[in-house]
């Protein structure tokens, strides 16, 4: 309760899903409508306009507590989610997970802003409506239909050390005929960072020689019936080739393309997908001509419906979706002890939404995955948010969640020649959460959201590719991740102005709970390595008519290294400063952006141990027409 | 008790020992805080390039973990594959994860303060290194971006300029060095083709004709009376460094799967420790480790001298303590533990992730 009074007197915060009163079917692809108790950040979409030429994670460090362990500019980057490790977060494009079935996560370096048009953080555990891998988080990337008859951009950003990103994009929508609307989407994206710094060392620590390129195109097609049917086809072609000190013989590649396709159908309350994705991940080191080269595919297809039910006549009704997923992967690798292996996934659920009254909504969700010999646990959950206040100009609402979550094994997990072992166990988990969130309409002359929530997260049979054991696969840790979120948002409106301000503070404590021999007793209690205890993020920005200055920083507490947390990287602030204009003449936007990133030069380490850049600078221009 | 009473006269004997050692010293006493003590070459975690070297004085039992970043304020940024100083001059061999990015590190050995380093294309993929007189020998594999371990050379290095003033070829890997009277024995890395020894005159600085050897040589060093060992897989051979023949063959029961290796001399010379160690099906490294003598006729495998496997092992000169390296996994801290020369344990010490060598100053 301190706790809580202090979440308050800091204004802390965040945005919450908007709540629907009425009780209503709810059609489509939108998860998000039975994770009531949980927390979902959306990331406004002009923040995603700014970012348009970098990659998601720069948006989610600048936004969210989620921390980033990262070998060093265009090199891996994974997440640690809520004090979870790269394996607990999913990573949903339209409704699909896409992180690599063979590694079960995704390289945030490899998904750029470019690639999708909405993008929401979900925080926790939502396995019961998500499924695997939704243990610590989850980040929802969709594609939406155009409302704009014709619109076209090309933009390009210059970057400091030789580095530029190109993006255009098409979108249109038309009526076909009396009964159908045709809307989409065609992007396309290339990328070259030569990272070709001035300086090859900053404080005696090398500023390490890489290469990235990354290209990419995303259609989108959807057609609109007004006889409430939907046809939706997606497609994001993404390539991304990195090459470590490309000077050298020595030189290391890792190229990791995916082919994603969607075909979605809806006719009223019944909806149908069906998905095919391939990743690709070449690697070679010294001769680059003849890559290792592992390709996995999955097919994924699902229907759902939606239906109300009525539990009497005083009562209001319950929505429903009930559904079924069915998922092959194929995989060749040449790491396997054999290839092809193939595997396939089921899952049932059942996903409910009451609105009791007009202060308390409640979902409980149950799922049951099936896999190829062997079967996750049954996943329960149960949420609750209810309006304790609810005033014109204020509002409160408290929120919980109790739910079980599981983990599939990656199939290198259980198949990489002599490590993997075939019989892991998928990990469980339980997460419990509690927050409230409270809106004041008229604070300062302008909005102000806060939010406070505080998670318990304990993960049992926690795979780990044992250091101990040559890196054998193993279900060895419990680990237990518990914390607590601020968040706080503001914005301002005037005629010509606008001002807002982002905030969070986040404090994840995750520690390993289970001593497994000797010298595991160094280990029990410690942090978890690159999970750090503290991190914070602010975001401030004032718009004059189409002018808008941001500035942004990020901090992170220290992050050790090692189990016994005898090494550690120390902690670090970057401040970033964004500035955009744009001029309209008839129908035709030029957009100018300049950013100065680590603006006060900050010196830190990657995961490598080698430094991060120091100050630099990006321009951009975006030339856009609109038909409107 | 008897802990305490031990280490009250190991203690002893190291008082002792820096006493004498101090007395010897005609030149002004050097100064640093590293002047006299142990020195653990830690490989850390290969990704994570984050080696360092820990060092202790003799009478104490705890370790500066890093003593590298301590004096210079970086860490060395790779892993450290070895230390070895004369007169007070240091040389450490760094392997980072990436290619291009290893080095030879010059350092004053009492201060640590570093002096200057060579990188890449000099330095690639160092393994060992000898000082003698105003020159150093470094093993490297070279880039070896194959995996093949094929080719290799010795970094000829001149202390006083800091240059590498030649490097002399010397195919599969090369690895282990002994030198001894003009001649510099080389050995290399099982995990390539290597069968000989190589045996470089350090005079004219060019290899002359191998001793062929049943698998990878290893040279462990000469013994009392002036006789090379050098294990080669599951033998250890006994050789006239006059003659180059092979006087004698012990061979070590591997049962087809131990691999033997970290092989040590006791302070007189005339025995020898080594670890034997294997993988269980559960990817956990077992094994023990043995000594015999160098008049042995053949190797006691029945009772091993202590039932532990190690990661490091050295004698050290003056106490004639045997240091162990213990390494829980490359994702933590790692011991030193130090035993009596009959097997008994003294005490252990926490230093860096992964120690792998020792080096006595």
């Amino acid at each position: 309760m301190l706790w809580a009074s202090l979440a308050f007197s800091i204004p802390a915060c965040a945005q919450s899903d908007s709540i629907a009163l009425e009780p209503v079917i709810v059609r489509g692809f939108v998860p998000q409508r039975f994770m009531s108790g949980l927390k979902i950040q959306p990331i406004d979409s002009a923040v995603l306009a700014q970012a348009r030429f970098q990659n998601i994670s720069d948006v989610l460090s600048a936004f969210t507590p989620i921390a980033f362990r990262n070998y060093g500019p265009g090199q891996l980057s994974t997440s640690s989610f809520r004090g979870t490790s790269a394996n607990h977060t999913a990573v949903l494009w339209n409704g699909l997970n896409i992180n690599a079935p063979t590694l079960g996560q995704t390289d945030f370096s490899t998904i750029p802003v470019a690639g999708f048009d909405q993008l929401s953080v979900q925080y926790g555990s939502s396995a019961s409506v998500i499924g695997s891998d939704a243990v610590g988080g989850s980040i929802l990337l969709d594609s939406r239909a155009s409302v704009q008859p014709f619109h076209a951009s090309i933009g390009r950003q210059q970057e400091s050390f030789k580095n530029h990103q190109t993006h255009a994009d098409l979108r249109y929508t038309t009526s076909l005929n009396s009964l159908w609307s045709f809307s989409g989407k065609t992007a396309f994206y290339d990328g070259r960072m030569n990272n070709n710094y001035p300086k090859p060392f900053r404080r005696n620590y090398q500023l390490l020689p890489t290469e990235t390129f990354q290209k990419g195109i995303v259609q989108d097609l959807f057609f609109q019936s007004k006889k409430d049917q939907e046809i939706s086809a997606h497609v994001w072609l993404t390539d991304n080739k990195l090459i470590l000190t490309p000077d050298e013989q020595g030189r290391e590649m890792t190229r990791t393309t995916a082919y994603r396709t969607m075909l979605r159908y809806r006719i009223g309350t019944l909806t149908s997908r069906t998905a095919w994705v391939r990743d690709i991940i070449d690697y070679a080191k010294g001769d680059l001509s003849r890559p290792d080269h592992s390709v996995t595919d999955k097919f994924a297809t699902r229907i759902e419906k939606d239906f109300l039910i009525n539990i009497g006549s005083n009562l209001n009704t319950v929505s429903i979706k009930t559904g079924s997923e069915w998922t092959h992967y194929r995989s060749r690798v040449p790491g396997y002890d054999r290839s092809p292996i193939s595997e396939n996934r089921t899952d049932v659920f059942l996903l409910t939404r009451w609105q009791a009254t007009s202060r308390l909504i409640t979902s409980v969700n149950l799922r049951q995955g099936l896999v190829s010999s062997f079967n996750p646990p049954f996943t329960p959950s149960i949420g609750i948010e209810f309006n304790v206040v609810q005033k014109e100009d204020y509002k409160l609402i408290a929120k919980g969640s109790y739910g079980r979550s599981y983990r599939v094994p990656t199939l290198n997990e259980r198949y990489w020649k002599d490590l993997g072992n075939p019989d892991i166990r998928p990990e469980t988990g339980w997460n419990k959460e509690a927050g409230l969130e409270q809106t004041f309409k008229s604070a300062f002359g302008g909005t102000l959201r806060t939010s406070a929530t505080f998670y318990h997260n304990r993960i049992k049979e926690w795979t780990y590719w044992n250091p101990s054991r040559n890196y054998r696969v193993e279900n060895l840790q419990q680990v237990l991740a518990r914390g607590l979120e601020l968040q706080m948002s503001y914005q301002r409106q005037t005629r010509s102005w606008l001002a807002g301000l982002d905030a969070g503070y986040a404090l994840n404590r995750s520690s390993q709970e289970k001593a497994y021999d000797n010298y595991s007793q160094d280990i029990v209690g410690k942090q978890l390595v690159f999970v750090p205890e503290h991190s914070a993020n602010a975001n401030a920005f004032i718009q004059y008519k189409f002018t808008r200055l941001t500035g942004q920083f990020q901090g992170s507490g220290k992050r050790y290294t090692t189990f016994d947390n005898s090494q550690f990287l120390d902690g670090y602030g970057l401040v970033n400063l964004l500035a955009e204009t744009s001029i309209s003449a008839c129908k035709m936007k030029l957009l100018v952006q300049g950013q100065i990133r680590n603006v006060t030069d900050k010196f830190y380490l990657n995961v490598r141990n080698n430094a991060m850049p120091g100050r630099s600078y990006a321009v951009s221009l975006t030339f856009s027409y609109d038909s409107q | 008790m008897k802990m305490k009473k031990q280490l009250a006269s190991s203690l002893a004997v190291a008082f002792s020992a820096v006493l004498v050692w101090s007395c010897n010293q005609s030149d002004p006493d050097p100064k640093g805080d590293y002047v006299s003590g142990v020195f653990v070459s830690n490989e850390g975690n290969f990704s994570q390039n984050n080696g360092s070297v820990s060092f202790f004085p003799r009478e104490r039992n705890t370790a500066d973990a890093d003593i590298f970043a301590a004096a210079n304020g970086t860490a060395l940024q790779g892993g450290v594959q070895d230390f070895v100083a004369a007169d007070g001059k240091g040389i450490l061999l760094v392997d980072n994860s990436v290619a291009g990015q290893d080095k030879v590190v010059f350092v004053d050995s009492y201060t640590f303060k570093s002096e200057a380093s060579i990188g890449a294309p000099d330095i690639e993929n160092p393994r060992e290194a000898v000082i003698t007189g105003s020159k150093a020998y470094v093993s490297c594999w070279g880039t070896n971006a194959d995996l093949k371990y094929t080719t290799g050379y010795i970094a000829v290095i001149d202390l006083a300029t800091k240059k590498v003033t030649k490097k002399i070829n010397v195919a599969d890997g090369p690895e282990n060095l002994v030198y001894s009277n003009g001649k510099l024995f080389v050995g290399s890395t099982p995990w390539g083709a290597g069968n000989k020894l190589t045996i470089i005159n350090t005079t004219t600085e060019e290899a002359g004709s191998p001793i062929a050897t049943q698998g990878a040589a290893n040279p462990v060093g000469l013994d009392a009376n002036g006789k090379l060992w050098v294990n080669a897989n599951d033998k250890v051979l006994r050789i006239n460094t006059e003659t180059n023949a092979t006087e004698t063959t012990l061979a070590i029961a591997t049962e087809g799967f131990k691999s033997p290796g970290n092989f040590t001399f006791s302070t007189d010379l005339r025995s020898i420790f080594f670890v034997l160690s294997w993988f269980d099906s559960n990817g956990r490294e077992l094994g023990a480790t043995y000594k015999f003598g160098i008049g042995d006729a053949q190797i006691a495998m029945t009772t091993p001298l202590i039932p532990r496997v190690f990661t490091g092992l050295a004698v050290d000169p003056t106490q004639g303590l045997l240091y162990a390296g213990v390494t829980p996994s490359y994702a933590q801290a790692g011991y030193a533990i130090r035993y009596r020369t009959d097997g008994s344990v003294v005490d252990s010490i926490k230093v860096g992730v992964a120690p792998t060598g020792f080096f006595f100053q």
